[in-house]
This record gives C-alpha cells, sequence and structure tokens, in this order.
C-alpha cells in the first residue's frame, strides 16, 4: 500500500464527503449527457431530462463554492448557464452551446482528481478560462429564441411554482393543454407510495408540473396534495383515468382541442394499468365522467353520459405519443439479480414438484393426483420459462454504453498524446447481460489503452512502413449463438513472436529448447510477468497486464485470445457467455464428489474404455470422428483418486466459441437448472472452478469453469 | 433546547449545516431530512424550533415546502431559514414571498449561519 | 449571467476558512469523546485448549458444523464450502491455520462452531473453531501488544482472568499466502 499523507483528520472526512458527492453528482451528468446525446439525435427532448441536468450543475456549484474551490465552482456556473437555457427553452436542442457540456463536465472531474494540490488547481485555471470564454461566446452566439408571448395565468396558480415550473407551464398553454388541479388525501404514514401511483397516472396521459403538499382534514394524520397536471384530456377523461377514491379534478384551463372522451377504448386500457399499482382503490370516482364500467356500453347511449353525443372521432397520434414519456424505466442491477435468485428458487422448487408428480404417478394409488401433479406442473414450467425469459430480457443492455466509454477514453488519449487515431465501432446492439457488461468496461479500457500505447506507432513510423499516418483501433461485438465475441483490432505494429519467445525463456516460463506453436507463443503474453514493453506510460496508468484481462475475461465465464501480424496489427478477441444467471447444469461425478457443467459449455458426451484414449507427446487425446479430441482428466486435475485402470469413463465434450476439449470424469449423473452462485471468501479464485450451486437435497456443488478448464487442456503438458 | 429541523439532499452540505449549528451556543438537537417527503413526515412527530431548507431538491422542491408550512395552523409559527445556491433570485424571492423568514445563499460562512439561526430563534421566543 | 467579483472572491476564500476551522475542532470534540468512552467488545473462541478472539464488529453470525463442501486446489487451511442461507462461503479450519493438531474425536467435536465473518466488500468467510464461549467487553486501553513469536497473526492481547486471550488481526489471518 502507498505511504498515507499525514493530514488533519477533521479535514479529511468533510473533503471525502465532497469528493464523494462531486462524484456521484458527476456520473449522474454522465449518464444524463448521454442521454441527452441520445435524445438531440433523435430530435425529442425530455424535458425532465434537462431540468435534471440543470439541477446537478447547481447542486455542483453550490456545494464547490462552499468548499472554496472557485474553478470548479465557476466551471459548474457556466454548465448552469447552458442548462438554464436548455430547460427554459431559449437554447434550441440543436444549439451548439450544448456541444461544451461534456467537455465542461471532464474539465470538472479532472479538477476534482486535483483537488488536493492548490497548485495544480491554479495549474488548470487557464484551461477553465479558456472553456469558459467558449461557453459565453456559444451563449451569445446564437439567435434569440422567439418569444412567444405569454397568455392569462391566475397569479394563486403562478405563488408555489419556481421559475422552471412557470415556464412548464406556459409551455404547456401555448400547446394548448388543458390544465388541471388534481386533489388527493393520503395518511401521512404512508403518502409516498399512494402518492406515487397518483403522479405515475398522471404523467401516463400528461405532464406533472408541480406537486405542492397541503394540510389534510385532519392535520396530524393526513396531507393533501395539489398536482398541476397539464393534459390533452379533459377533465372527464382523466377522471376515468386515474380512478382514485378522494381524487377530485378542477378544471383551471381548457385546452384547445376538445379531447374526445369517446376514446374510451383507449382510456380503459390505460385505467387498467393506472390500476395495476395501487394497492386497494374502490371503484367509485367522484368526478362527474362516466363510471369505469360505463365504458363497454355503447358510448352513443345518452342516457349514461350526455356528454357523449358527438361522434366518435379517429383517435390522433399526441394521445399514444405522450406515453413515451415514461416508457423507459431505470433499474437498479441489484434489484434484477434478486429478481433472477428468485426466479431461479422457483425453477428448483419446480424441479421439485415434477419429482413429487413422478413418484405419485408410479404408485396405483396416488396415479391420478400423480398425473394431475403433472398436468400442473407442465403449465408452471410454461410459465416459469417465460418469466425466466422475460427477466434474462430485462437483465439484457446492448454493449453500446461501454463502446461510448471507451470512446470517449479514446479522445482523451488522442488529445493527451498527440497520436492520431480513429475508432471504428461496430455493433454497438449488441445485448449482454448487464453485469457482464459492467464487468467488461475494466478489460475493455485495457485492452484499448494498451493497443493506444503500445501497438500503434507514431505517424513518423507508420508513414516510413507504408501504412496512412492515422491509426485504427476497430473495436466490434458479434452475437454468436450462446456467446458474443467482441475484438479489439489496431492496425499498429503487430507483436514480434520471437521477442515474446525469448521474453519468455528469460523469465524462466518457458525452457529454452521447448517447442512452441506461434499461437502458443502469442498466448504468453497472458502470463502475468511478461511484457514486451518496459515502459509504463503515464497514460496507461500502472501498466496493467494482460494477465490482468484474461483473469477477469474468465472470472466472467469468457476467454481471451491474441493474434497478430508483425508489422501489421494486433486483434484481441474476448468470447463471453451471454447470460451468467440461470444456466442448465450437467452433474457430473468424480471419486465420491460432484460437479456441475453449463450445459450451455457442453457438445456431447460419451462413454469410453481406456483403450480409446490415444497418447501423444505427454498428452491424452480421443479420436472423435476424425478429430484429436485434448483429454483431461478432472480427478488428476482436483487431486481426488483415480478410478480403477480398466473402468470405462464418460467423456464430455465440451465447447466455446472454436474451442474444444474433452473432460473425462466417472459418472454422468444427471441434468437439472441451477444459479451459479459466487463464491466468498478469502481464496479469490480457485483454478478450474466458476462458482457453486444448491441443487436441492444433493448439498452443494461446485460449477467448473470450463473456460479455464479448454484453456489448460490446449496448453498445458500433462505431468508424466 | 432547541430543536431545529434541516431540509437538504446533498450528504454534504447537510453535514456542514449540522456541525455549524452544533456549535450554536446554545443545547440542540437536529434532525435531518434528506427530502422534502422526509420533511414532511418529521413535521409532525416533534415541536420544532426552526426549520433550515434548501430550494433545489427532487420531488416537493424548497418553495412547496414553504407553501406548506406557511399554511399549515400548525407550523406557521416556525422560523424558516432558506438556504439556496446563487442564481435564480426569482424563486428566492417567491420563497420569502411565501413566508420564509430568511434566507441565506450558499456559499456562507459557518458563523454567518449561526448568527442567522440564533436571530430567529430569539424572535421567536419574544412573540 | 453574472461574474464573480474581486472582493465576492476574497470573502469565499475566507468562508473555506471558516469551516474548515469548524471541522477541525468538530474532529477533535469526536476524538475526545471516542476516547473517553473507548470500548470493545471481543467474540472469545477457544483452539486446543487456549483462548483467542475476534472483533464482535465483524462477526456476522455463528453457525452449528455442518457439511462442508471440499474445493480442489485451494490452501491446505481452507476446508471447503458451506451454504449459508443461500450464499456459498469458505470456511477455514483455524487449527490448520494456527498449524495446531488436529482435534480428538470424541464428545468436545459436538460444540464446534463455524463464525462467520463479514468484511466492507461483502465477502463473508467461515471460521472453523472447538468452540465458542463468550462475549468480553474490554478498554481499549487494556489491550497490549502481542508476544513476538505470536505477532504472525495476533494483533493484542487482552487480560482474561488470570489468562491473556489473543486477538486476531483478522485481515492477517485471512492472508493465507502468509
Amino acid at each position: 500500500m502507498a505511504a498515507r499523507r499525514t493530514r488533519s483528520p477533521a479535514r479529511s472526512k468533510a473533503t471525502r464527503e465532497f469528493v464523494s458527492e462531486v462524484e456521484e453528482i458527476l456520473e449522474r451528468l454522465r449518464a444524463d449527457l448521454a442521454d441527452l446525446a441520445d435524445q438531440r439525435a433523435g430530435g425529442e427532448l425530455e424535458p425532465e431530462l434537462a431540468n435534471r441536468l440543470f439541477r446537478s450543475a447547481h447542486s455542483l456549484k453550490g456545494l464547490a463554492g462552499m468548499f472554496g474551490f472557485e474553478g470548479m465552482s465557476g466551471l459548474a456556473h457556466h454548465l448552469e448557464d447552458i442548462l438554464d437555457g436548455l430547460r427554459m427553452g431559449r437554447l434550441a436542442a440543436s444549439a451548439p452551446a450544448l456541444d461544451l457540456l461534456e467537455p465542461a463536465v471532464e474539465l470538472v472531474a479532472s479538477l476534482l482528481e486535483r483537488a488536493g494540490s492548490a497548485k495544480a488547481q491554479a495549474g488548470a485555471a487557464e484551461e477553465v478560462a479558456r472553456l469558459v470564454e467558449r461557453i459565453e461566446a456559444a451563449l451569445h452566439a446564437g439567435p434569440a429564441a422567439a418569444r412567444v408571448a405569454a397568455p392569462e395565468i391566475d397569479e394563486r396558480l403562478l405563488r408555489a411554482l419556481t421559475e422552471y415550473e412557470e415556464h412548464r407551464l406556459r409551455e404547456s398553454l401555448r400547446r394548448g393543454r388543458w390544465i388541471h388541479l388534481v386533489e388527493a388525501s393520503f395518511e401521512i404514514l404512508s403518502f409516498e407510495e399512494g402518492l406515487a401511483d397518483l403522479t405515475g397516472a398522471a404523467r401516463e396521459i400528461g405532464e406533472v408540473i408541480s406537486t405542492l403538499p397541503a394540510p389534510g382534514e385532519v392535520p396530524e394524520a393526513q396531507i393533501r396534495f395539489s398536482l398541476l397536471v397539464a393534459s390533452d384530456a379533459d377533465a372527464q377523461a382523466l377522471s376515468t383515468l386515474l380512478d382514485h377514491p378522494t381524487a377530485s379534478i378542477r378544471c383551471v384551463h381548457r385546452g384547445a382541442s376538445d379531447a374526445p372522451s369517446e376514446r374510451l377504448e383507449h382510456s380503459t386500457h390505460a385505467a387498467e394499468s393506472a390500476q395495476r399499482g395501487a394497492a386497494e382503490r374502490s371503484a367509485s370516482a367522484r368526478a362527474a365522467g362516466p363510471q369505469p364500467d360505463a365504458s363497454e356500453s355503447d358510448p352513443e347511449d345518452a342516457s349514461v353520459s350526455p356528454a357523449l353525443d358527438e361522434p366518435a372521432r379517429e383517435p390522433s397520434g399526441e394521445l399514444d405519443s405522450l406515453k413515451s414519456i415514461s416508457e423507459t424505466v431505470r433499474v437498479d442491477i441489484r434489484k434484477l439479480d434478486e429478481l433472477m435468485n428468485l426466479v431461479g428458487e422457483l425453477v428448483i422448487q419446480r424441479g421439485a414438484i415434477a419429482a413429487i408428480a413422478a413418484q405419485l404417478l408410479a404408485e396405483p394409488a396416488s396415479a391420478r393426483f400423480g398425473r394431475e401433479l403433472g398436468k400442473l406442473h407442465k403449465t408452471l414450467d410454461r410459465k416459469l420459462q417465460e418469466l425466466q425469459a422475460g427477466v434474462l430480457e430485462v437483465r439484457m443492455v446492448p454493449l453500446r454504453q461501454v463502446f461510448e466509454k471507451l470512446s470517449r477514453v479514446v479522445r482523451r488519449l488522442r488529445r493527451d498524446s498527440g497520436k492520431d487515431v480513429r475508432l471504428e465501432i461496430r455493433g454497438g446492439d449488441t445485448e449482454l447481460d448487464k453485469l457482464i457488461v459492467e464487468e467488461l468496461a475494466d478489460p475493455l479500457m485495457h485492452v484499448v489503452r494498451n493497443a493506444f500505447d503500445h501497438a500503434l506507432e507514431p505517424p513518423a513510423e507508420r508513414i516510413a512502413a507504408g501504412k496512412p499516418a492515422e491509426g485504427t483501433i476497430r473495436l466490434e461485438a458479434l452475437q454468436r449463438g450462446n456467446h458474443v465475441v467482441i475484438q479489439v483490432a489496431d492496425d499498429g505494429r503487430g507483436i514480434d513472436v520471437d521477442a515474446v519467445r525469448s521474453r519468455a525463456v528469460a523469465c524462466g516460463l518457458v525452457a529454452p529448447d521447448a517447442l512452441l506453436t506461434r499461437k502458443e507463443t502469442l498466448d504468453l503474453i497472458f502470463q502475468p510477468g511478461l511484457s514486451t514493453s518496459s515502459e509504463v506510460t503515464e497514460t496507461s496508468g500502472r501498466g496493467v497486464g494482460m494477465d490482468v484481462v484474461r483473469e477477469n475475461v474468465t472470472a466472467l465465464g469468457g476467454l481471451v485470445y491474441l493474434d497478430s501480424t508483425r508489422g501489421a496489427g494486433t486483434t484481441i478477441s474476448l468470447t463471453l457467455p451471454i447470460t451468467l444467471a440461470i444456466i442448465q447444469a450437467l452433474t457430473v461425478g468424480v471419486a465420491d464428489q460432484r460437479f456441475a457443467i453449463p450445459l450451455t459449455a457442453v457438445l456431447e458426451t460419451l462413454l469410453v474404455g481406456p483403450e480409446a484414449i490415444q497418447r501423444s507427446e505427454g498428452r491424452e487425446f480421443l479420436n472423435l470422428r476424425g478429430d484429436a479430441l485434448a483429454l483431461r482428466r478432472l480427478h488428476a486435475e482436483f487431486g481426488l483418486p483415480a478410478p480403477a485402470a480398466d473402468a470405462r469413463q464418460a467423456v464430455v465434450v465440451v465447447g466455446l466459441g472454436d474451442a474444444r476439449a474433452g473432460l473425462l470424469v466417472d459418472r454422468l449423473e444427471g441434468q437439472q437448472d441451477a444459479v451459479i452462485k459466487p463464491i466468498l471468501g478469502p481464496v479469490r479464485s480457485v483454478p478450474g472452478i466458476a462458482g457453486a450451486t444448491e441443487l436441492g437435497d444433493r448439498g452443494t456443488v461446485l460449477v467448473l469453469d470450463v473456460a479455464a478448464l479448454i484453456e489448460d487442456a490446449a496448453r498445458r503438458r500433462e505431468a508424466a | 433546547m432547541h430543536h431545529i429541523l434541516i431540509v437538504e439532499d446533498s450528504p454534504t452540505m447537510r453535514s456542514l449545516v449540522v456541525s455549524a449549528l452544533e456549535e450554536l451556543g446554545a443545547p440542540v438537537r437536529i434532525t435531518e431530512a434528506a427530502s422534502g417527503f422526509e420533511a414532511l413526515r418529521e413535521l409532525p412527530r416533534e415541536a420544532y424550533d426552526l426549520i433550515v431548507t434548501d430550494i433545489n431538491m427532487p420531488d416537493i422542491n424548497g418553495l412547496e415546502l414553504v407553501s406548506f408550512v406557511k399554511s399549515n395552523a400548525a407550523y406557521r409559527a416556525i422560523p424558516l431559514l432558506i438556504i439556496s445556491t446563487e442564481g435564480s433570485e426569482r424563486d428566492r424571492l417567491k420563497g420569502l414571498e411565501l413566508g420564509a423568514d430568511a434566507y441565506l445563499v450558499k456559499p456562507f460562512e459557518p458563523e454567518v449561519l449561526r448568527r442567522t439561526a440564533r436571530d430567529l430563534l430569539a424572535k421567536a421566543q419574544e412573540e | 449571467m453574472s461574474t464573480h467579483a474581486g472582493g465576492a472572491e476574497r470573502a469565499r476564500q475566507l468562508a473555506s476558512a471558516g469551516w474548515q476551522d469548524l471541522a477541525r475542532s468538530a474532529a477533535r470534540r469526536e476524538a475526545d469523546a471516542a476516547e473517553a468512552e473507548a470500548q470493545r467488545e471481543l467474540l472469545v473462541l477457544w483452539l486446543d485448549g487456549d483462548p483467542y478472539a475476534l472483533p464482535v464488529e465483524r462477526v456476522r453470525e455463528i453457525v452449528r458444523i455442518r457439511a462442508i463442501t471440499p474445493v480442489p486446489r485451494v490452501p491446505e487451511a481452507v476446508r471447503g464450502v458451506i451454504s449459508l442461507r443461500g450464499e456459498i462461503v469458505q470456511v477455514i479450519d483455524l487449527r490448520r491455520r494456527l498449524r495446531l493438531p488436529p482435534p480428538d474425536a470424541g464428545a468436545g467435536a459436538r460444540r464446534a462452531r463455524i463464525i462467520v465473518l463479514n468484511s466492507d466488500d461483502g465477502q463473508l468467510t467461515g471460521l472453523l473453531v472447538d468452540r465458542v464461549s463468550e462475549v468480553l467487553r474490554i478498554a481499549e486501553g487494556g489491550l497490549r501488544p502481542p508476544a513476538a513469536r505470536e505477532s504472525d497473526t495476533v494483533a493484542a492481547l487482552a487480560a482474561y482472568g488470570e489468562r491473556f486471550v489473543s486477538l486476531f488481526d483478522v485481515e492477517r489471518l485471512l492472508d493465507l499466502d502468509g
């Protein structure tokens, strides 16, 4: 561990909190800016996003100011100006000033890193001043947004609205929307949930401009909320949709369009979705609109609802488009893990039910129950599979987010080093389990940084070699069956295979007279302690080696390979399973222990006698339909007693990507669903073991790390 | 013993305000609320002598909280201090119009916060 | 848009000095208060007839001994893993860890326990011990440095009746490379 500087403990705590909170704000800003970039491209800006961005910059400014960080506070102030312009409608989505947001955020991050040293802060002052100048210029440059005459608004409404909320109100009026005041009372102890439901329902067909609390009828126990809602729907439609027992709706401004309340088909559907969130709601709505069950009846029945005697109109697209405001939901990855665990446990219980059904079926006395239980089990199985697929889908995220992060890294490297490098990205839509994507960010960053620093030559050298001065790093992702392959390819120097070999010999990793294929030599790069460049440049940080990258990828159940041509470039391929969560596993027995092998990696299984196993150069092989399959004896692998010399054994043929191996085990036991759990404890990784799972009454079973075993089979020579 | 309610969503800011007010010079008990919603839940639980609130908060912002407090017979008399970040003069003025008793603009010195708090508490006791 | 005037800047620099002073005095008060009441709680466990201790804050729970699934290719001190309400946790045999002889089979074996330790990063570890006896409360000042030969895994000694109990340094204890 690095030596600790002594500093007064008091300063540390407050400063630590400050740093931690600023980092959080920066992360929020980055995520929201990424969303902003997407929305700018699409043309439609979500108003809440602009406000959120503004509030983050505003908080940052206040916080930095309190701690005396002039530069940071000033920069945040300018960020705030741009974002205020955006949220108040003064800046259009296309305004060039918005392009300065990202660099400003990164400059703040850089200032934060230098927070410990006043001198370093002062050093950045010029950079800050330059960026501030550019921002001020950009804000003055654009044409002033057209000022639309503000319609009259009742003073009482405006009293408790912030400037921003006023702006949203005017916007809505300008668009000819209806403005309603929705009031509802809640118990003080539980208002948050009820309010969230009501607000959510209101958001489905409109915008909630403001939420105002007021004392309830029984002030100590109740609290009343007034939501100011802008919508294209009139009061009647709104009340149908909200369906809250004590909500009252008052229209405070009529909209320009007569929202057809005949759109009851849509309304019923929306009403159902609004009801889904409710804990308990009575069907009676106090509002004057039509009752929910009346929506089924003929809309032209004058006796039910006199307001509906207008002929049904073609629903305009507007009502549907309003729903798109809240279509995506942010989910905490921990919740997804919990869900996944629950589904996993349900799946295991389902297996137990199947077993009982089979037992009942076997006895004539209970056969009838066995059959019925069996039928129910089939339905349960189907539904569970759907549920599983659904949860897995939610976990899947496109790689684009990681790729974008990498773009930013490359841009910064480019700026700092002056090397001319282009980053090509393909396959950003390829999806992976969210957990894997998050864990991939680091190893991918190392690989890209390595490529940038070591693989790509300076322009002069490139031109001399007949290459374009600009280097290219290609980042590509493709899906191959149950796996995703991510490739990082550069057109740089390539790896000198001879240099690697001699370095390996010098380090004692390889005997001087060892026979290695080109592929095996390249693979040595993944050994810890080997590096063909002795520079540890500032840009590459700690000079992290490829051994760490391989460790990280293997921990995810994946493989890393490297290929390179001297003078032309290097390609690093990562093969990853699509998801980590629930897997089907094949249980096998070795000596008196059991192991589980993920079924996705199993290609086939066979029984063999000892005569089928061939030896060559200290390794064992099986002739599998003409191909030589490298074998690994699991009992030798794990130090377990060997079976009798003449015993028949089972070979489990496993494969990942293009790699293959055969695992020799004593018994094949069965196949079932399993949730792989990590093994907690001080030993961080056990070679060959990916985790463990509980198999009902069979207890805890270790899950094999197929990737590691395959690589071992390909590389290692067995001890004679 | 003065009971003070602090409403502020930034944990660091909250920390600073709490530590400043702990050295008020008189015994204090401070309750922290990280959002307007939490403040709404805390208010009925104790008799507070002073409320300190930020404006820039998600869900219920400071102005809405001020409006609630000042329009509620039970809480109307509690002195209310707004701490807000520089900028948005109009929001601050609105806060005063809605009945806030004072405001401070960040960044401010701990002593300024303490002085203002003492003044507000003293005035309330006189009435 | 407003700009920062010179006078306001100086005032702001003063502002942070004011907060710094405040923070310093607050921390001093906290430290004084902490020292005045510092007491520690230690869980006492037994190995081969000798008492040892663990800081109670690190102990998540204590469970009876149960089926341990062996894991290949791990350091000898790791007996294997157990399942703890769905989580798979490694179990370190403390006798092996401290190079003590294996226990005698017999009635005493029923008192064996697995102490589950937690850590900041969510890691859990189980420690297999002969038995667990009590929680000891001592003043911070009542700890003294360990005897030289024990200092590998022991952080301090605490008075325990007429003997001393060896308080483990948990990080060093769990460092199986040492």
